[in-house]
């Protein structure tokens, strides 16, 4: 444990070093970002001024949901999202390699050993945006914000698996473009409360493909409350989720051909 | 047409089509998820929010906004401005300007073979479904031109905008600042006559509706044929401002060039 603490303590400094060189890159991926909010919400402001609810939820309840999604996203954009564009590489070129030979799992290092830190200043607006909302939207917050907290590693740990799952197919495809593309279209189901959907689609989206379990049950979940049974399926689709990217892990190495060797 | 144009366009036509399956799980991903989103955004305005109509525009009506724009968004676009902002960022440029074409020409003919090809499809799915219901070929071949030049005034934009980078290294951001704002502004996320009046000349006053919301409206029979042309005017307008101002910004652009790398 000590030995992956001192690793992402490098990592961490030496991507800051980066970041700090390259300021202007990150500079714009946080404009990006922020432009990418301003839709959303523009769009839920649009509907909202047409309707006063959509399938129960109010416009600061949907609002608050955007706002922890964009705050998900953030803590995953920084974690994790550069590795994961790096990783189709590091199986076709056959730069795995080098990672298999270190004494980490490789696995660590092929999805942390890029980080944006600069990224979560974009964390800090999608908490802001709950915050502002929190109280029109029925969150009762004190005690209960570190629930939100706990919630935000759940959905993040999500999104990595099942990101993960839309990314190991690189062992057996040449070219994996198409599967990251269909996993970012598939993502934009995410981007809705959970109680939008007619229930077949909102069963595939929680238990089959559980988009809705990044953000949308989370927040069903803060603000509303959920039941004993949909608890216990949401630890039973992490577990599954793990079990099925270890399998997937293991066979593709088995595959995989070094390219570079 | 030049012969090299000819050849770029056969050779970005094979590369699109060399690796099949990336090509129809594309499409399909393209087309059908987006699609599925609004449809499920409408589903619960009206089905759940019992509502009978929102800004006078039913259920089926909305429904058949969305799945309209399926066919035109297919050929909104493309990342050909990306290429060229990196062409100028690596060096990749240098090795086109000793070459006796047009670079900024070349990259999109040869990017916009597989955009053609949707296209086709695309109109040969909505002519089929004409068949069955009350939609116009005619109409839907008029919003698929309109849809196309919405294409090459998009193209255009993007490569002035890809001009920054001949100063700036990060100019890429400009251009998925612009792709944010155009997926929004094309009506492809919602259509466009829900924004309220007192911002509708936002939307108006920039060419991004005649991309998506435009050949749609048309399609429909929303827009006369009166109405088409003038819209497909304002077009070819957009189009010659803005293929000046990538002439322009190119033209200065280069004069920054450094080829580093290339």
């Amino acid at each position: 444990m000590r030995k992956y603490l001192h690793c992402l303590k490098v990592i961490f400094k030496n991507n800051w070093t980066r970041e700090v060189i390259y300021r202007s890159n990150f500079l714009s991926m946080i404009i990006i970002e922020i432009i990418r909010l301003g839709v959303t919400l523009s769009i839920f402001e649009i509907i909202y001024s047409h309707v006063d609810q959509v399938a129960g939820w109010t416009k600061a309840q949907t609002y608050f949901f955007t706002g922890f999604l964009f705050t998900n996203n953030a803590i995953f954009t920084t974690l994790f999202s550069r590795n994961f564009w790096n990783f189709s590489y590091l199986v076709n070129r056959g730069d795995l390699d080098s990672l298999l030979i270190k004494p980490v799992h490789p696995l660590f290092l092929a999805l942390l050993s890029k980080v944006n830190i600069t990224m979560l200043l974009n964390a800090i607006f999608g908490f802001w945006i709950m915050k502002t909302y929190a109280e029109a939207s029925g969150f009762i917050g004190g005690w209960r914000w570190l629930e939100v907290i706990g919630w935000l590693i759940f959905g993040s740990v999500l999104q990595t698996l099942l990101r993960f799952f839309f990314s190991v197919w690189v062992f057996w495809t040449e070219r994996s473009n198409s599967i990251s593309r269909l996993y970012f279209k598939l993502y934009e189901l995410a981007s809705k409360p959970d109680s939008f959907y007619p229930s077949t689609l909102r069963f595939t989206i929680t238990l089959i493909i559980p988009l809705a379990l990044i953000s949308a049950v989370p927040t069903r979940a803060l603000l509303f409350g959920l039941t004993l049974t949909e608890q216990i399926q949401m630890g039973l689709v992490l577990l599954a989720l793990m079990y099925i990217d270890k399998k997937l892990w293991n066979k593709g190495l088995q595959r995989y051909q070094s390219a570079s060797s | 047409m030049k012969h090299w144009m000819w050849a770029a366009l056969k050779n970005g036509l094979q590369d699109s089509m060399a690796y099949r399956s990336e090509f129809l799980i594309k499409i399909f991903v393209d087309a059908a998820v987006p699609a599925i989103v609004q449809i499920i955004l409408w589903y619960a305005i009206f089905d759940l929010g019992h509502q009978n109509t929102v800004a006078g525009y039913t259920y089926a009506q909305m429904m058949s906004y969305t799945l309209m724009t399926v066919l035109f968004t297919q050929v909104r676009g493309g990342d050909h401005d990306f290429e060229l902002a990196e062409m100028i960022r690596t060096g990749e440029l240098s090795p086109y300007l000793l070459k006796p074409l047009n670079v900024v020409d070349f990259i999109y003919i040869r990017g916009v073979a597989h955009r053609l090809f949707v296209s086709v499809i695309c109109l040969c799915i909505g002519i089929g479904i004409s068949v069955f219901t009350e939609l116009s070929p005619l109409r839907l071949i008029g919003g698929m031109m309109l849809a196309l030049l919405g294409n090459l005034i998009h193209y255009q934009i993007g490569a002035a905008l890809a001009s920054v980078s001949f100063s700036w290294e990060e100019g890429y951001a400009l251009l998925m600042v612009k792709n944010r704002i155009t997926m929004f502004l094309s009506g492809e996320l919602i259509p466009l006559f829900l924004i309220p009046e007192s911002y509708a000349w936002i939307w108006k006053s920039l060419p991004f509706y005649l991309y998506v919301f435009g050949p749609s409206q048309y399609a429909l029979g929303n827009w006369s044929h009166h109405e088409f042309i003038i819209q497909f005017s304002i077009g070819i307008g957009w189009l010659i401002i803005t293929s000046m101002l990538t002439r322009y910004t190119w033209r200065t652009g280069i004069r920054h060039y450094q080829g580093l790398g290339g």
